[in-house]
């Protein structure tokens, strides 16, 4: 069994190309790096993959153990099925959408994946912003109904692995759209600057990793538009300390669930972000329908009233 | 050991990486251009936010806006974008006074957000809006 990850032998490459991406940046658009952000998304991503060293034994023995009830089985020599490699990393880019879409509506698994959403840019840097709580949050128990189908722990690591790379390359404002078959089927960056936005109309929307097809088909996704995109959170951290961005949601359901009364307070751990037992603060639902109320469905093309742009790929119709 | 060597050379390219974003400028210094801007902005923390009225700092660094129902909303520049937050019980503001010129400061009450000092017209009326009366000053 391998014990390296893919990962490893990527992370020249990421650093090379945030490098290439902050040369454009500082040609077109300076403002899509700010350099305490860049550090802050970095070192998230060195912290994360340090977690990650910790926690992945645990998470490989429980898959190696679970393995042993699997229902369908690939032989002694599971890795010489070829058709298992390209099945396994479909089905586990499946199991990363409803993954993806839990952690944006269970307020449990999103403070773990907030950490990712919190930069206010959008650059390759943000890519490497990843959760160093994923494994608290329980994050690997989306994993485990491909090991009991049968597939390898080693070969869904492997896959998984594969697809996180791919999500590197869509972090950028540099592309603008790809061509048409490919937006059609893949993650490209335009769908993924939806998924980062914080308007209105795109939040909770294209939870894909690598095939946007699983948004079409369960249909939570959203075309990006002509408005100016503002990226991060509804409720902007403010701040480029670290260590908040890593624990704040984490240290905010623990004081509502302490303030709560008894009978609200798991809701506050497995409802929607930002829900309140007193309609205090606003759910992505709610910040949404009263955005259609004011400004009609009609709107959602990006035919909205006009506003400052000083956002150069919106606008950008034809394929980059 | 090998992770550990891994660790330190993903370090410095990080440091790396992030001093040259800064030695090539990277980032930009942004101001609230006007009322309008900082009324869209207080749009983006509480969605459908109208301010009745608005005190923008002169140089543009941070507004405070407050709506119909006295709802008070603190937007300040933060590195190349702007952040806000809504003023609760937590939050307080002060007048400063440094050689005549008075100031307001606006303390969002969460450490980690920050406070905000703005240079309006009639900070008292924020004060009151914010904290009730509480002026107090420094030479
Ligand atoms: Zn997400
Ligand atoms: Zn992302």
């Amino acid at each position: 069994m391998p014990d390296y990850s893919p990962i490893d032998f990527a992370v020249p490459f990421f650093v090379a190309l945030v490098l290439i991406e902050m040369i454009w940046a500082w040609r077109r658009r300076p403002q899509a790096y700010e350099p305490r952000d860049t550090l802050t998304s970095l070192a998230f991503g060195l912290g994360s993959s340090a977690a990650g060293l910790l926690t992945g034994a645990a998470v490989l023995a429980l898959s190696l153990w679970l393995y042993q009830f699997r229902l369908f089985d690939f032989g002694a020599e599971w890795w010489m099925v070829w058709w298992a490699w390209p099945l396994c990393f479909v089905l586990d880019d499946l199991g990363y959408y409803w993954f993806h879409r839990c952690a944006h509506r269970v307020r449990w698994f999103w403070a773990s994946h907030v950490n990712h959403h919190s930069s206010q840019h959008y650059n390759l840097s943000t890519a490497l912003r990843q959760s160093w709580t994923g494994f608290f949050a329980l994050s690997f128990i989306f994993r485990i109904p491909l090991t009991l189908l049968g597939f390898h722990p080693a070969m869904i690591l492997f896959v998984g692995a594969f697809n996180l790379i791919y999500q590197f390359w869509i972090h950028t404002e540099a592309i603008g759209r790809m061509p048409r078959w490919f937006e059609a089927v893949m993650n490209t960056p335009s769908h993924h600057r939806v998924h980062h936005a914080t308007n209105p109309i795109y939040l909770d929307r294209n939870y894909a990793g690598t095939f946007i097809v699983w948004d079409r088909l369960f249909g939570t996704f959203q075309q990006e538009g002509t408005e100016r995109i503002r990226y991060g959170i509804v409720r902007q951290l403010g701040t480029f300390n670290l260590f908040w961005a890593v624990f704040h949601e984490w240290i905010g359901i623990a004081q509502d669930v302490w303030r709560a009364p008894w009978r609200h307070k798991l809701s506050y751990i497995w409802r929607p972000p930002g829900w309140t037992h007193d309609g205090s603060r606003d759910t992505s639902d709610m910040i949404r329908a009263r955005w259609l109320e004011r400004h009609g469905e009609t709107a959602t093309d990006g035919a909205e009233k006009p506003v400052p742009n000083d956002n150069p790929i919106a606008g950008r119709e034809k394929p980059a | 050991m090998a992770f550990l060597g891994q660790f330190l050379a993903s370090l410095a390219a990080i440091l790396v990486l992030a001093w040259i974003a800064r030695r090539m400028g990277l980032g930009r210094d942004i101001r609230i251009r006007d009322e309008q801007h900082a009324q869209m902005l207080a749009d983006e923390v509480i969605c459908g936010f109208e301010a009745r009225e608005i005190a923008l700092d002169r140089s543009g660094r941070a507004a405070l806006l407050r709506d119909h129902a006295g709802r008070v909303i603190l937007v300040k520049v933060h590195g190349a974008q702007f952040a806000g937050r809504l003023l609760g019980p937590g939050s307080s503001a002060t007048i400063w006074e440094d050689f005549g010129q008075r100031s307001l400061e606006a303390d969002s009450g969460e450490r980690l957000f920050g406070r905000a000092l703005l240079d309006v017209d009639n900070p008292e009326n924020w004060v009151s809006a914010i904290n009730g009366a509480k002026v107090s000053s420094h030479a």
